[in-house]
């Protein structure tokens, strides 16, 4: 059922990645990515895995195909940069905590597959996973703070305005 | 053996899990890293950028500020010098004794004070002429110019045309007004400073652009010269050259010819028809 799980994560990430890339030509390549590892990952389930064991291969293409999105999405930050400084976004912040997250993990699932049985992967597969995905759940909290704030009421002024109604001393007579 | 190939394999794949994950982990930390910094110095730059930008646009409204104080002090000086003094003798001549007078006198004092009223008359008209020339309200730019030129030409220290070939389609008046003051600031410098010895505008039309040409083979100057001067200069002259031609969202160009024989001065107008 690992496979469910790596389907579902992608497919999430991809809808999240088509939401905030601006409109180019990778846009039009996320549902095509979706679609084509959809695909992809059913066969590996069904007849390459055949409902059991690790998916490692569909994880690997998982990862990079993840990767490459995330790293495409931060060269567009960088070429068409604003004002706005990149880690006040929340999107950045959402963006590093997945990458981070498959980066550090990528070998580690590919290996599973064929390591599962080994004591010694077992607990550097627990430290590393858990490691990875304490980080990233970290990094999300950060973005959703910043979501947070974000929608937090609109900007105060930081003194009370005055009385700009100068017009009213010239329309009153003595 | 077969058990020590198996711990040796374990031993190699653990290892390269480890320096494969850690390997990936500082890729991924640096790249971040990268684009973070990059991106802030790419916003220092800007900020950078759009700073030199308000400074220089300060610069060119206090250059305008001051030009305006300066045009009302001479106004303001040349009514009070001239215009009072010339007024006050006149009502001198014309108090309230002049009855009593011998009509000899009388004719005279008369006399007098309509010499002054007609000196004080000419003298508000320079001002109104040096405040918008008439033949530029009355006849247009190309009018303007000419007058400006023939009078500079009458002076015979300096050889002075104009020419304009494609002048069929008016300017607004408030554009023509403009581009009137820039050349005559262009032409008052080259008199000024460049000891030359003849000036010559060029008046011609492309597409929706107006061009005007000063050559002159007097000392002049370069865009670099202008660029750095402009900056740097504490003079009014080319800050308003520079602010005139930005409303007017125009261009303006200094070069030297290929020969090294002759300046030009050319600048670059949009025109938009004469409402």
């Amino acid at each position: 059922m690992l496979s469910t799980f790596t389907i579902i994560e992608y497919s999430f990430f991809c809808y999240f990645i088509y939401l905030i890339l601006p409109k180019n030509e990778i846009k039009k390549f996320v549902p095509i990515a979706w679609g084509g590892f959809l695909f992809f990952a059913l066969v590996d389930f069904f007849y390459v895995n055949k409902m059991e064991g690790f998916d490692s291969f569909a994880s690997g293409i998982e990862s990079i195909i993840i990767l490459i999105l995330c790293i495409f999405y931060l060269y567009l930050q960088i070429k068409n940069a604003n004002d706005l400084m990149i880690y006040s976004t929340f999107n950045f912040w959402i963006i590093i905590s997945f990458l981070i997250y498959f980066a550090g993990t990528f070998f580690l699932y590919i290996m599973t597959e064929n390591m599962v049985a080994n004591v010694a992967f077992q607990k550097l597969y627990f430290i590393i996973n858990i490691a990875f995905n304490i980080l990233k759940n970290l990094l999300l909290c950060i973005a959703m703070t910043m979501k947070m704030n974000n929608t937090d009421g609109t900007a105060k002024l930081s003194s009370p305005v005055p009385d700009l109604d100068d017009d009213i001393f010239f329309q009153q007579p003595y | 053996m077969s058990f020590l190939q198996i711990t040796g394999n374990t031993l190699g794949a653990t290892n390269v899990l480890i320096l494969g994950t850690l390997g990936m982990f500082v890729m991924a930390i640096t790249l971040v890293s990268v684009v973070v910094f990059h991106q802030r110095r790419v916003i220092r730059f800007n900020k950078q950028i759009q700073k030199m930008e308000e400074e220089r646009q300060q610069m060119l409204l206090r250059a305008s500020i001051r030009s305006q104080e300066e045009e009302r002090q001479r106004i303001a000086a040349d009514l009070h010098d001239d215009a009072g003094p010339l007024l006050a003798t006149a009502r001198l001549y014309l108090n309230e004794n002049l009855i009593h007078q011998e009509p000899a006198v009388q004719l005279q004092s008369i006399f007098s004070a309509k010499q002054i009223i007609d000196d004080s008359i000419q003298l508000i008209r320079n001002i109104s002429h040096s405040l918008m020339p008439p033949t530029l309200k009355n006849f247009g730019l190309e009018a303007a110019v000419k007058d400006l030129f023939e009078k500079i030409n009458g002076s015979g220290a300096i050889n002075a045309s104009a020419r304009f070939h494609d002048n069929r389609q008016r300017l607004d008046d408030e554009k023509e007004l403009l581009i009137f003051r820039i050349l005559q600031e262009l032409v008052t410098n080259i008199i000024k400073h460049s000891h030359a010895g003849f000036i010559h505008l060029t008046q011609n039309a492309q597409g929706n652009l107006v061009y005007f040409r000063i050559h002159h083979d007097g000392k002049g100057i370069v865009q670099k010269d202008y660029d750095k001067l402009e900056h740097d200069s504490d003079g009014l002259g080319l800050k308003n050259i520079q602010s005139r031609t930005r409303v007017l969202k125009g261009k303006i160009s200094f070069e030297i010819d290929s020969t090294h024989t002759y300046y030009k001065v050319t600048i670059e107008v949009p025109r938009e028809p004469n409402k």
